[in-house]
């Protein structure tokens, strides 16, 4: 298939052809990939002149001006072949000089500049009289946002096209690099550096942070996506039309992942560079009918993802101390650390739409839709670690046990496996002419049927497997029909704490021993009414409840009780049209439950011990008992909404836009409290001739979230005296999680508000100038996040720290300018040249990455491992001016 | 956990595959009603067809344009039923009444305008187009948000011009298009963390139809999951870890058009994370200015660089035996 894509796109590459274009290739129901441009695409069609024979200025019916039509050849002027093939064509080659050449990420994120000659775009378009057709398409041949796009067939009859586009994604300019292997599953660490380190701490510190700062080993992480499609459709009569298409899309490159040692995390993370290299596969058919009273679409698609890199392997440059392992040899044992990477997956759907016209029903009809699709995916599981040998003390490994075997493992595969299944019904009936009322349900379900995975050695057995009995007994733990050791050995394990019993019998109620399967039904149903208040007015109101309940989560159940009501009216005065809506929604739900996932603990092997002056705090304290996880709690919602569009004259237009959304959430006294976003917008176009032409739009928008948490205290201990009481093994849990209580103690609490503030404003025009063309649009975004606080001195922050932790962290701050000006001109009638100019910067500031750049190494106490070695250095400013000379020539 | 499964699944496609072939039967053998008008419709008071030689007598500059449209190779190339081979009158209805007073606002009636000036009733555009637009994308249009809100076909469509390279769009691009309503999308896309929609690579429509869903937002799939799968696989899974939230919804964390954040995320980390998590140790803790780098105090891994994914990187999902805290 790539290879058949590769000699197609040889063969565009050499079409002198012709007329820019964005050609959508995929139907607006399913699949994606609908559109084959780039950044320049639309630059380059700006400039091109209005039709000046055009009728006149007309509007929409909502009131917005069309655009005026660019000129196109009169029919009597179309090229023709001796073989009866009208055709057209355009190719714009041409050299960009400047500052193209600029590398900074945030420039390059989604496209490809370069200095040099540059194919910005070509097409030519045949047609026959029978209806034949033949086109193709492309742009940025060679550069990484480069596409391709062919079509042939017959109009009303057949098509098949085919396409190729590539798109960037460029995380950092500004990662340095300690490995090579870069985009693949080993990286090794580069000379100068030590695998497991040395016994110095210190001199590994600083060999990293000199690695770091040598600038050959500065680079870019990025990936490219490259999809190669082909779509035929064929029409076999007006009712029946049929469809296939193939998809392959290749994901390449790298970009960087955190990666941790120790106990739970916490020990010398670093960022390592994620070697990327996927195929997905999309492969989608189906037949539509349509005719009459009756019309059917039938599909099915697949989605195979392959990575083909399943796990990632790289050299560790610190000496890595095991924490409750003990290892042979001990010291610089942990020479590599190892991902298992994202597992390829497949993904197949059948669906079937449905709807029948009732017109001896109140003039009514009928739609309904069936659908049913799997998600799977069955890697094979990698063991903990691939050191092998370590060994903790109350554990004792048997034969074939090793944390570095598979048979340390439960089972070797994933077994994972999600069934979605959906129905929909819709009965729409028109009891009168100015009255439709419409009445829906919906079903959509997730059914996750993967298999549990219990995370226990079953070859692995405990020294004293019980503290509570007396005297040590060698045997494992039972539980769910497994028996072993539970737990599992963290980050390659150098941590033993995930381990239940590794090192002593002590009991602890919160090692993991399971996962947790989700699911998740969703019900829907409601009726909607929409009365015509005349001609060009309508009122509509609607109510839905939304229900949707899940397994293993807090709550079992929420319901969303949606009332909706709506507005038009298309005949104000100066032609204005105004479209209005209020909504509101109230969600609430079932009990909330904090502790929900008792059964994936150690709790459920090993029960709260009673006695006197015990810490349980492993078992009482899950979360705080009074946070509410927002997708879960209770909701109120209020949503309003108002669009304006007015012809102030007719040849000047505006649209007026307002959003305001603000939900808060009563029950949640921590977590999210409250969300709100509003937005202001401001279009207008003026075209006061086919020669000119003059836009300008402004937004606002500001988005709040609040939110509070409690810093823990103390601990929960049976037999104390709390604020809450004297705790005792039957009131642990709730004493533990309510706040007031010793682990989440008042005066701990904080809070947070973070404020997002955007201005975003553009303005452009064209103007013709003679027989040339001048086309300019320019864009300023501007973008504010303030993060503030509060808090109790001497309770989250003590006195000490609050000194610099004041109220709030730095303002992250985004300013971004887009300029870009073409004057067009015609040499000969089928020659024009193009001179082009782009001015665009960017600030930004990202409290996450201040000083990073120059600091990857954080370590406050050189002799100790790093708080973070943070290899990224962020986002940054750029400044780029290019300017370019293009030539359009015309077949 | 499996064994109802196989069932419930044959179940399903069972009452799919039962659905799919009434629907096909009925299609085929219930045909009740006429596949194409008839000759002489009643619309525009009755009026007969002229044939599209007497329009395009006046209206040349509009023919001009219309002929390098689509509509216009299956008009007058290839029709597939006697409606198509009416060319401007398949659209606009017959002409012969417009004929009698062509130039008077009055006799506006006697012709299907598709503009604000001509005032064609939006419902009586709509169904012109749905002619031969019905089923198959637009097959949900009747309970689409957008019909709900009376547009018209021609709100965003242009059937007389190819201003755009397909689609027939009033403007060049499907975003242009989208974005004379949807200004508010508009200027998410050009926050600091956006989908490449500015840049060309991607429109609207990969993620929504415009002419109807059973969805909300006009997704084009069943579930926001489902949708951003279609680009994002390998977020798919289902892992052997989970996080039960990104499992649920995508946008529990993401904001799908832009962000002032990273990665779309919509606060910023550590906060985003510490509105759900607030067990034992570090995730309740108040992270602050003072451990930023250089903030004075001890810098602290939750507020530099990738915060929460310095270490719990695998935040998506991990397939990784000890993955249960997504850190391998």
């Amino acid at each position: 298939m790539k290879t058949i894509f590769r000699l197609t796109l040889t063969a565009l590459a050499a079409a002198a052809a012709a007329r820019l274009v964005a050609s959508p290739f995929a139907t607006t129901s399913a699949g994606v990939g609908t559109t084959l441009s780039n950044k320049e695409t639309s630059s380059v069609n700006a400039s091109r002149s209005a039709d000046p024979e055009w009728a006149a200025i007309k509007h929409t019916p909502t009131g917005q001006m069309f655009k005026w039509p660019l000129v196109v050849p009169k029919l009597e002027d179309i090229a023709k072949s001796a073989s009866g093939w009208e055709y057209s064509g355009q190719l714009e080659v041409g050299y960009i000089g400047g500052d193209a050449d600029e590398r900074n990420a945030r420039y390059r994120m989604y496209q490809d500049f370069d200095q040099g000659a540059y194919v910005n775009n070509f097409d030519l378009a045949m047609k026959k009289a029978d209806g034949s057709f033949f086109g193709l398409s492309g742009g940025a041949a060679g550069r990484r946002d480069q596409y391709y796009g062919v079509n042939f067939g017959r109009a009303n009859s057949w098509t098949l096209k085919l396409y190729f586009s590539e798109t960037p994604h460029v995380f950092t300019d500004s990662y340095k690099t300690l490995w090579s292997g870069l985009g693949t599953g080993n990286l090794v660490l580069l000379t100068g550096l030590t695998p497991g380190g040395t016994a110095s701490t210190t001199a590994d510190n600083a060999a990293v942070a000199a690695a770091a700062a040598n600038s050959a080993n500065r680079t870019s992480l990025s990936l490219t996506r490259k999809r190669y499609g082909a779509r035929l459709d064929l029409t076999l009569s007006a009712a029946w039309k049929v469809y296939a298409s193939y998809a392959l899309e290749e994901r390449k490159g790298a970009r960087p992942l955190g990666a941790v040692w120790g106990n739970n995390g916490g020990t010398a993370p670093i960022e390592i560079p994620e070697p990327v290299d996927y195929d997905t596969k999309d492969l989608s058919a189906g037949v539509t009918y349509a005719a009459g009273l009756n019309a059917f679409n039938f599909r099915w698609s697949s989605s195979i993802f392959d990575n083909k890199i399943d796990t990632l392997t790289f050299q560790e440059p610190y000496r890595i101390a095991p924490q409750g392992f003990t290892t042979t040899p001990a010291a610089g044992a942990y020479v590599v650390g190892r991902f298992d990477l994202t597992p390829s997956n497949t993904s197949h759907n059948a669906r079937a739409e449905y709807t029948r016209k009732l017109p001896d029903l109140y003039n009514g009809s009928i739609t309904a839709v069936v659908a049913a699709g799997t998600w799977r995916q069955n890697d094979n599981l990698i063991p903990y670690t691939t050191v092998a040998g370590i060994t903790s003390a109350n554990v004792t490994i048997l034969p074939g046990g090793d944390w570095s075997s598979v048979g340390s493992l439960s089972r070797p595969t994933a077994r994972g496996k999600i069934d979605t299944r959906t129905a929909d019904l819709t009965l729409s009936l028109n009891p009168s002419a100015e009255l439709n009322v419409k009445l829906k349900g919906r079903f959509n379900e997730s059914d996750n049927n993967s298999d549990p995975y219990y995370a226990v050695n079953p070859n692995a057995v405990y020294v004293d497997a019980d503290a509570a009995t007396a005297g040590a007994q060698t045997r494992g733990l039972s539980y769910a029909g497994l028996t072993g050791v539970w737990g599992r050995p963290l980050n390659d394990a150098t941590g033993s704490g995930g381990v239940l019993f590794a090192g002593a019998p002590t009991p602890t109620g919160s090692v993991v021993i399971s996962n947790k399967i989700y699911s998740s039904k969703q019900y829907r149903f409601g009726p909607t009414a929409d009365y015509l208040l005349s001609k060009t007015a309508n009122f509509t109101g609607s109510y839905e409840r939304d229900t949707v309940e899940r397994t293993n989560r807090e709550r079992a159940k929420v319901w969303d009780d949606r009332f909706k009501l709506g507005y038009v009216n298309r005949a104000l005065p100066l032609n204005s049209t105004l479209r209005t809506s209020y909504e509101y929604g109230q969600r609430r739900g079932s009990r909330y439950l904090t502790a929900y996932y008792e059964d994936a603990m150690s709790a459920a092997i090993i029960a709260m011990p009673t006695t006197v002056g015990t810490n349980v705090t492993s078992w009482a304290v899950r979360n705080n008992g009074a946070l509410r996880n927002y997708e879960l709690s209770d909701r109120n919602q209020h949503i309003v909404n108002v669009r304006l569009d007015t012809m102030l004259r007719p040849n000047l237009d505006a649209g007026l836009s307002f959003q305001f959304r603000e939900s808060r959430y009563p029950d949640a006294a921590f977590g999210r409290a409250k969300d709100s976003s509003d937005s202001a917008n401001l279009d207008l176009n003026y075209q006061p001739s086919p020669k000119q032409n003059i836009y300008s739009f402004y937004s606002y928008q500001q988005s709040r979230v609040r939110q509070a948490s409690i810093q823990q205290a103390g601990n929960v201990t049976i037999g104390v005296v709390s604020p809450l009481g004297v705790i005792t093994p039957e009131n642990a849990a709730t004493i533990g999680s309510t706040p007031g209580g010793p682990f989440y103690s008042l005066g701990n609490a904080w809070g947070a508000r973070s404020t997002d503030r955007n201005h975003v404003a553009g303005l452009g025009f064209k103007q013709e100038l003679g027989k040339a063309t001048f086309n300019l649009d320019y864009s300023y975004t501007l973008g504010r996040t303030r993060l503030a606080y509060q808090y109790a001195i001497g309770g989250a922050i003590n006195a000490a720290n609050a000194v610099f932790a004041g109220d709030r962290v730095p303002d992250m701050a985004m300013d971004a300018s887009y300029l870009d000006a073409s004057l067009r001109f015609p040499l000969t009638p089928r020659l024009s040249a193009r001179l082009v100019y782009r001015n665009q910067w960017e600030t930004i500031r990202d409290w996450h990455y201040r000083n990073l750049d120059g600091s990857p190494v954080v370590a406050p106490n050189p002799a100790n491992a790093p708080t973070v070695v943070g290899l990224d250095g962020g986002p940054m400013a750029y400044r780029v001016n290019w300017y370019g000379v293009m030539f359009q020539i015309k077949l | 956990m499996r064994s109802r499964f196989p069932l419930l699944s044959l179940r399903f496609g069972a009452a799919a595959a039962i659905l799919g072939t009434v629907a096909l039967v009925s299609s085929i053998v219930a045909q009740t009603r006429p596949t194409t008008p008839a000759a002489t419709p009643a619309l525009n008071g009755g009026a007969t067809y002229v044939g599209e030689a007497v329009c395009i007598a006046c209206h040349a500059p509009q023919n001009k344009q219309f002929t390098h449209t689509v509509h216009a190779d299956i008009f007058r190339k290839n029709p597939k039923n006697e409606l198509q081979q009416k060319s401007c009158e398949a659209c606009h209805g017959p002409g012969s009444n417009h004929l009698k007073n062509p130039s008077d606002p009055a006799n506006r009636p006697s012709l299907v305008g598709f503009t604000k000036e001509w005032g064609t009733p939006v419902a009586t555009q709509n169904a012109q187009c749905m002619q031969c637009h019905s089923g198959g994308n637009h097959m949900f249009w009747d309970s689409s948000t957008h019909a709900r809100n009376q547009l018209a076909c021609s709100d965003c469509h242009n059937p007389m011009a190819k201003v755009s390279e397909a689609g027939l769009l009033k403007k060049q691009t499907i975003n242009d298009t989208c974005y004379t309503c949807h200004q508010q999308q508009r200027a998410e896309f050009a926050k600091r963390s956006h989908m490449p929609l500015p840049e060309g690579k991607m429109s609207c429509v990969d993620c929504h139809n415009p002419h109807g869903s059973t969805a909300k937002a006009l997704m084009k799939a069943d579930s926001v999951n489902e949708l951003c799968y279609n680009c994002h696989a390998e977020k798919r899974g289902p892992f052997l870890w989970e996080h039960a939230p990104v499992r649920d919804n995508c946008l529990t964390c993401h904001s799908p058009h832009g962000s002032n954040h990273d990665k779309l995320l919509t606060v910023a980390r550590p906060f985003q994370c510490q509105q759900c998590h607030d067990n034992t140790n570090h995730q309740t803790n108040l992270y602050n200015a003072g451990q930023l780098l250089g903030g004075g105090a001890a810098p602290n891994s939750r507020m530099i660089g990738r915060s929460c994914q310095n270490c719990h990187s695998q935040i998506h999902g991990s397939n990784h035996p000890a993955g249960a805290r997504f850190q391998r």
